[in-house]
């Protein structure tokens, strides 16, 4: 679905990360820029809600040349520019991809709730960013982020001591979830495990590049159960049916 | 009206739209609260310099002419760089949809939205006044939605002010339809508007993009 005039191995790998406010969307981007920068060639297309700061932070930081950062305003639309009308990030996207020979595009979502995921027609592969400080429950109530994002990140785990939260009991709950999809529990503060985020990262560049990446989206809601009624998908009773 | 006039007009077209504000945001933190005459001030000046490219664009790829001419002359009587770059992603968002929608003639990389729909207009054999209306009601639309989201208030307020000023658009459309020439675009600007769209676009802060 990403522009289908395009063979999928020509272009650069385009990764969104989405997920709340505050869970280290930004950091992980620099974390990833910081280390994949002499192996790949990296831009970066921001989506901040108010402001440009994220795209500022991320220039700041000195991970990448600043011309391949950019900033997206969404009009408080965050949701909107990154699944229903993605025209101003693709045209971002494109104009970087444009400028530089990229291998990776990586799109950062505005920081909205726990439903926000990207459309595929933006983006490859994209990662869900919860962390610890959120609450060990994040994981257990879902969304399709968290349950079918390609990764899920359990974030600044090296916080879980002082906010009362059981990593592994966090990671569990998501895991089951999300049915065998992977959950990286990170800290970037620990290279052991900035280690597996970089792994996954080019183990995806790689496969979008042997053209056998097959954009997936999360969706906007997930098929589920009710003791009563069974399985079903919110689409089949729109209207009826209550949360 | 031209079924295409609908879906040109209908704000759930993919072209980006909801990360424009028709420079409202820079006018309410500049101290606007006069909303409607806001949107009177647009039709009349800056709106009615769009809408008459676009006719005047129409007239010349039905004649089978180049628009070079056109672009001039809408940049010249566009004086805000800011704005003329705003007009220019907005027109790059509906090339973008609208070529792979209908046979378009071809024209320059990077025109305007105003050149853009002219376009679309001669290859959906879309009316000038259609066109006109298009544009002129997108522009109200586009200002009371950024409304609700700068300074909530109730919807039928803002739909209020919509109404109120469709009959300006009967104005629009009588002053500017019968366009053909470059020459014939009217230099309506508004110097205040152009001023707070070149200071939003340096802004830091901002929801919208213009």
């Amino acid at each position: 679905m990403p522009d289908p005039t395009r063979a999928p191995s020509t272009r650069a790998l385009r990764l969104g990360i989405c997920g709340p406010v505050g869970t280290g969307k930004s950091s992980l981007i620099m974390t990833i820029c910081a280390s994949l920068a002499a192996e790949l060639e990296i831009g970066v297309v921001t989506n901040d809600i108010y402001t440009d700061e994220d795209a500022r932070m991320i220039r700041a930081a000195g991970v990448l040349p600043s011309a391949r950062v950019v900033a997206v305003e969404t009009g408080a639309c965050p949701h909107t520019a990154i699944r229903d009308d993605v025209t101003a990030n693709l045209m971002a996207v494109e104009d970087l991809e444009a400028a530089f020979a990229l291998d990776l595009v990586l799109v950062e979502s505005g920081g909205d709730n726990l439903t926000a995921t990207f459309s595929p027609a933006l983006v490859d592969t994209q990662i869900f960013v919860i962390d610890v400080a959120g609450g060990g429950d994040v994981a257990r109530k879902g969304g399709p982020g968290i349950e079918r994002a390609d990764l899920l990140v359990v974030n600044k785990t090296d916080l879980a001591p002082h906010v009362g939260v059981a990593v592994e009991e966090m990671c569990a709950d998501a895991t089951a979830a999300r049915e065998g999809r992977p959950v990286l529990a990170l800290s970037r503060h620990d290279p052991d495990l900035v280690a597996l985020l970089l792994d996954w990262v080019r183990g995806q560049v790689a496969s979008h590049a042997a053209g056998t990446l097959v954009p997936a989206d999360p969706g906007p809601m997930a098929p589920h159960f009710h003791a009563e009624t069974g399985w079903h998908s919110h689409d089949d009773h729109p209207l009826t049916h209550q949360h | 009206m031209h079924p295409v006039a609908l879906l040109l007009s209908d704000a759930r077209l993919p072209v980006a739209g909801h990360t424009q504000s028709g420079g409202l945001e820079p006018a309410l933190a500049a101290g606007l609260d006069d909303v409607p005459g806001y949107l009177a001030l647009r039709l009349a000046t800056v709106t009615r310099t769009e809408a008459a490219t676009a006719v005047v664009t129409l007239a010349h790829l039905q004649r089978g002419e180049g628009i070079d001419a056109v672009y001039d002359a809408w940049a010249a009587r566009t004086p805000s760089a800011a704005m003329r770059e705003t007009s220019r992603e907005l027109g790059r968002a509906l090339w973008r949809l609208a070529s792979r929608l209908w046979p378009l003639p071809p024209l320059p990389a990077w025109m305007p939205r105003p050149v853009v729909l002219g376009a679309v207009a001669v290859a959906c054999d879309l009316p000038a006044e259609d066109l006109v209306r298009v544009i002129g009601y997108d522009d109200l639309q586009t200002v009371a939605s950024a409304a609700l989201k700068l300074r909530p208030l109730d919807p039928a307020v803002a739909t209020g002010w919509v109404v109120a000023a469709l009959p300006l658009l009967d104005q629009l459309a009588s002053s500017v339809t019968g366009l053909a020439r470059p020459e014939e675009i009217p230099a309506t600007g508004a110097p205040w508007i152009e001023q707070l769209a070149e200071t939003h676009a340096a802004t830091s802060r901002r929801l919208f993009r213009a």
